[in-house]
C-alpha cells in the first residue's frame, strides 16, 4: 500500500449468498477502525471480486460466508493465483465448519473467522497481515 | 451485565400491580379463546393438539432430503414435514445454469421441478400432515404448483392438503436469496395468495419476521414489521384483488424467532396476538373471531446458536423451545446445536426433536394454557413491547407503509442498526455469552461435533442430472405451455398467473423457466445474473 495511509479493504459476499449482515458489520467496524471499505454486497462472482479487487487495489480481500460448499471461495482462490494477487491476504469469515476452514487455508485462504469473532481480532489480524506484506512487498 | 430488554428498554428488580394499573383482564387480556386472544386461541390451549413438533430438512438432491425426512418420520416428526430450498432454487436458477451448477442443494433441497418434488415425497403422506416448503418468495407460486400436480396424481382432495408453501415478498430485504424486483415478488404472491383464498385451500402464506430477527431485528421492531407487512399485503388482497378480509383467515401464518430472553419472547407472542387481533378488528372490519386470529408459528433461534462449546446450544435450545411452547404456537422448529457450524447433521436433528418432545411430554408445558399470564412481569413487558412496536409501526407508515419503508431503505436500516447494537454489546461483556465472551475455553479444547456438509461434487452431480433429465421432457407440451404462461403474463398486474404457472409446472417446466419467462414478460433479462439465453422462442 506504499503511497497510501488507509488500509483498504475488499468486503463482499460470493455467488448466491444472501446473507449480508455479517459483511455489513464487519464493514462498519473496519471503517470506525480507519480503514477504507470496498464492500461489493451481494450476488458477486469471484471474476467480479477479483476485477473490483485489481481496480480499486485492496490490500485485503474480506469474504462473508454462511453456508457453502466452498466452490466459489475455491475459484476465487485460483483467480486470486492467476491474476497475481497471491500478495493480497484472502480472509473468510462466518458459518464454516472446521474442517471446510482448513481445506480453505490450504487453498490459499489466510485465515477464517468462526462465527462470534470479535471486531478487534479481525482488525488486528489485518493490521499486522497487511504490515507483514508491506515487509516483503517492500 | 445490561439489565434491559433487547428493545433497550430498562428492566426493573420486581413489578407489581402498580405496574398494570388500568390494565382490564376482560377487554386487553382475556380468557384463551377470547378477543383479543392475548393467551392464544384455543380454551384448551394443547389438551387439544400439541404443535407440531419438527425440523427443518433439506440439503443436496431431493432423494438425500427424501431421506432425510423419513429418517425425521422415524425420530418422531409425524404432525408435519418442513423442507427448505437450496440457494439457486431460492433466486431461482436451475441447476445446469453455470452458476447453478456451483451451489446446487447448498444449504437446502434443489427443488427446481416437479419430478424433484415427486423424488422428494416419495413414499411420504401428503396428507395427515402440514406440508411446509420454504426458502423464497419467488418460487413460492412454483411451490404452490407441485402440491397442485401432486395431489391430482395421487388422487387426493387438494382441500384435504394442509401447510404451507408461499411466502412473504420482503425475504430478500432480510438477507435471503431470491433476485426477483419487490413489485414482481407482490404481484406474485397476491396470484397465490388470491388463488388459494378463492379455492379454500388450506395452504397457508408465511407473513414472517423469522428471517428479520435472525438478520439482527429487536423483538419490538420485529412486533412492528410484521404488523405492517401483514396490513399491506392483506390490504392489498381486500383492495386489489377484492376479496373479503374475513376469507382471508385461512391465508397469513407468522414464524416468530424465539431467543434467550425468555420472558420477553413469551411476552411479545403473547403481544402480536392482542396486535393482529386489533388491526383485524381495527382496520379490516373483521367480522369473525376466526378472522382476529393470526396463526403462529416458533422457530428457535439460530441466531443465538454459538460456534464455540456447541453442545451449550442443547441448553439455549431447550429454554427457548419452552418460552415458544409457554407463549403458545402452533409448531416449533428448531436451530440446532450445530447451527454455527452448518446444516443439521442427524445427530443434532435427533436432538433437537427429542428436546421438543422432553418439553412437551415431560415438563407439564401442555396441561395449562398460557400458564404465565397475570405474571407481573409478563403482563408487563407484553404491554411495553407493544407499545414501542406501535412507535415503530408509526415510523413504518409515516414512511407510507412496509413496501415504502423497504423501498427507501428504512427497514434495512433499522435493522442493522440493531445487529450492531447487539454486536457491541457482546464485545463489551454487556450482554453475556456463555463460550463467547464468557467460560471461554482454547479453540484446541472444543468439543468436535458432526458436520453434515454438501460437497462440489454433489452439486455437480444434481447440475447434470438436470441437463439430461431438461432433454426428455415433453418438449412441444413444455414449449406450449410457456408460451401461454409468457401470453398471460403481458396481460397486466391483475392477471392472474396460477393457472397457467400449474400447467407448466404439470409439463415439467422447472423454477428458472417459469420464472425466466415472466421476467421477460416483465420486461426482465430472463436470466438474472445475464449469463445464459432464454431457450424459448418468445415473441
Amino acid at each position: 500500500m506504499s503511497a497510501r495511509q488507509r488500509i483498504k479493504v475488499l468486503v463482499t459476499v460470493i455467488g448466491l449468498d444472501g446473507h449480508f449482515t455479517g459483511a455489513e458489520i464487519v464493514s462498519r467496524f473496519l471503517m470506525d477502525a480507519g480503514m477504507e471499505v470496498v464492500y461489493l454486497g451481494i450476488y458477486q462472482t469471484p471474476e467480479m471480486i477479483v476485477n473490483a479487487a485489481i481496480q480499486e487495489s485492496v490490500d485485503v480481500i474480506g469474504i462473508s460466508s454462511h453456508a457453502s460448499n466452498y466452490e466459489q471461495i475455491n475459484l476465487l482462490m485460483d483467480l486470486v493465483k492467476k491474476n497475481n494477487l497471491s500478495h493480497v491476504p484472502v480472509i473468510c469469515g462466518g458459518t464454516i465448519p472446521k474442517e471446510h476452514a482448513q481445506a480453505l487455508m490450504k487453498k490459499g485462504v489466510s485465515k477464517v473467522f468462526p462465527p462470534q469473532s470479535t471486531s478487534d481480532s479481525i482488525i488486528n489480524y489485518i493490521l499486522s497481515a497487511v504490515r507483514s506484506q508491506n515487509v516483503i512487498g517492500d | 451485565m445490561k439489565r434491559e430488554t433487547d428493545y433497550g428498554y430498562e428492566i426493573k428488580p420486581v413489578y407489581t400491580p402498580g405496574d398494570l394499573e388500568g390494565l382490564d383482564y376482560g377487554k386487553d387480556i382475556g380468557d384463551p379463546g377470547s378477543y383479543p386472544f392475548v393467551r392464544g386461541y384455543h380454551p384448551k390451549g394443547y389438551r387439544d393438539r400439541v404443535w407440531t413438533r419438527r425440523m427443518t430438512a433439506g440439503l443436496g438432491s431431493s432423494r438425500r432430503t427424501n431421506a432425510a425426512l423419513k429418517r425425521y418420520r422415524e425420530m418422531g416428526q409425524t404432525q408435519g414435514m418442513l423442507v427448505i430450498c437450496d440457494r439457486p432454487n431460492a433466486m431461482p436458477i436451475d441447476a445446469d445454469h453455470p452458476m447453478g451448477r456451483r451451489e446446487a442443494g447448498v444449504l437446502g433441497w434443489h427443488g427446481a421441478s416437479l419430478l424433484e418434488f415427486e423424488e422428494l415425497m416419495d413414499g411420504i403422506p401428503l396428507t395427515g400432515q402440514s406440508i411446509t416448503l420454504l426458502g423464497s418468495s419467488a418460487m413460492s407460486a412454483i411451490r404452490l404448483a407441485y402440491v397442485v400436480a401432486l395431489a391430482e396424481k395421487r388422487g387426493i382432495e387438494l382441500t384435504e392438503v394442509h401447510g404451507s408453501t408461499t411466502e412473504y415478498p420482503f425475504c430478500h430485504t432480510f438477507g435471503q436469496t431470491d433476485h426477483l424486483p419487490l413489485d414482481l415478488l407482490i404481484k406474485l404472491w397476491l396470484d397465490s395468495s388470491e388463488y388459494i383464498v378463492r379455492n379454500k385451500l388450506h395452504m397457508r402464506s408465511g407473513i414472517l419476521t423469522q428471517h428479520f430477527q435472525e438478520s439482527g431485528g429487536n423483538n419490538a421492531q420485529a412486533l412492528a414489521i410484521e404488523i405492517a407487512q401483514l396490513k399491506e399485503l392483506l390490504g392489498l388482497l381486500v383492495n386489489e384483488r377484492g376479496l373479503d378480509f374475513d376469507d382471508l383467515y385461512l391465508l397469513p401464518y407468522e414464524l416468530q424467532s424465539i431467543g434467550m430472553r425468555f420472558f420477553e419472547e413469551v411476552a411479545k407472542v403473547r403481544a402480536l396476538r392482542r396486535m393482529y387481533a386489533k388491526m383485524a378488528k381495527e382496520t379490516f372490519k373483521a367480522k369473525s373471531e376466526k378472522a382476529c386470529q393470526l396463526l403462529i408459528s416458533i422457530h428457535t433461534s439460530g441466531r443465538a446458536m454459538t460456534y464455540q462449546q456447541p453442545f451449550n446450544n442443547i441448553a439455549r435450545c431447550a429454554i427457548q423451545t419452552l418460552a415458544g411452547a409457554i407463549a403458545g404456537c402452533t409448531a416449533i422448529d428448531n436451530a440446532c446445536l450445530d447451527n454455527a457450524h452448518a446444516e443439521p447433521s442427524p445427530f443434532a436433528a435427533r436432538m433437537s426433536l427429542n428436546t421438543q418432545h422432553i418439553v412437551s411430554d415431560e415438563t407439564g408445558v401442555t396441561d395449562v394454557t398460557d400458564p404465565l399470564a397475570g405474571s407481573y412481569f409478563v403482563e408487563y413487558l407484553t404491554n411495553r413491547v407493544e407499545a414501542e412496536a406501535y412507535k415503530i409501526l408509526q415510523q413504518i407508515e409515516d414512511q407510507g407503509g412496509m413496501i415504502a419503508a423497504v423501498k427507501k431503505g428504512y427497514i434495512h436500516e433499522i435493522m442493522e442498526d440493531s445487529a450492531r447494537k447487539r454486536q457491541r454489546e457482546i464485545e463489551s461483556g454487556e450482554r453475556l455469552m456463555v463460550g463467547v465472551n464468557e467460560l471461554v475455553i482454547p479453540p484446541e479444547e472444543d468439543d468436535d461435533i458432526p458436520i453434515q456438509s454438501v460437497e462440489v461434487s454433489d452439486s455437480e452431480e444434481i447440475a447434470t442430472r438436470m441437463e439430461h433429465w431438461k432433454k426428455t421432457r415433453d418438449l412441444p407440451l413444455l414449449k406450449e405451455r410457456i408460451a401461454q404462461l409468457y401470453d398471460d403474463a403481458n396481460k397486466g398486474d391483475r392477471y392472474n398467473l396460477m393457472p397457467s404457472i400449474i400447467e407448466a409446472v404439470k409439463a415439467y417446466g422447472t423454477a428458472g423457466e417459469i420464472v425466466g419467462v415472466i421476467r421477460r414478460a416483465y420486461g426482465f433479462p430472463y436470466d438474472p445474473l445475464e449469463m445464459i439465453d432464454c431457450p424459448f422462442d418468445l415473441p
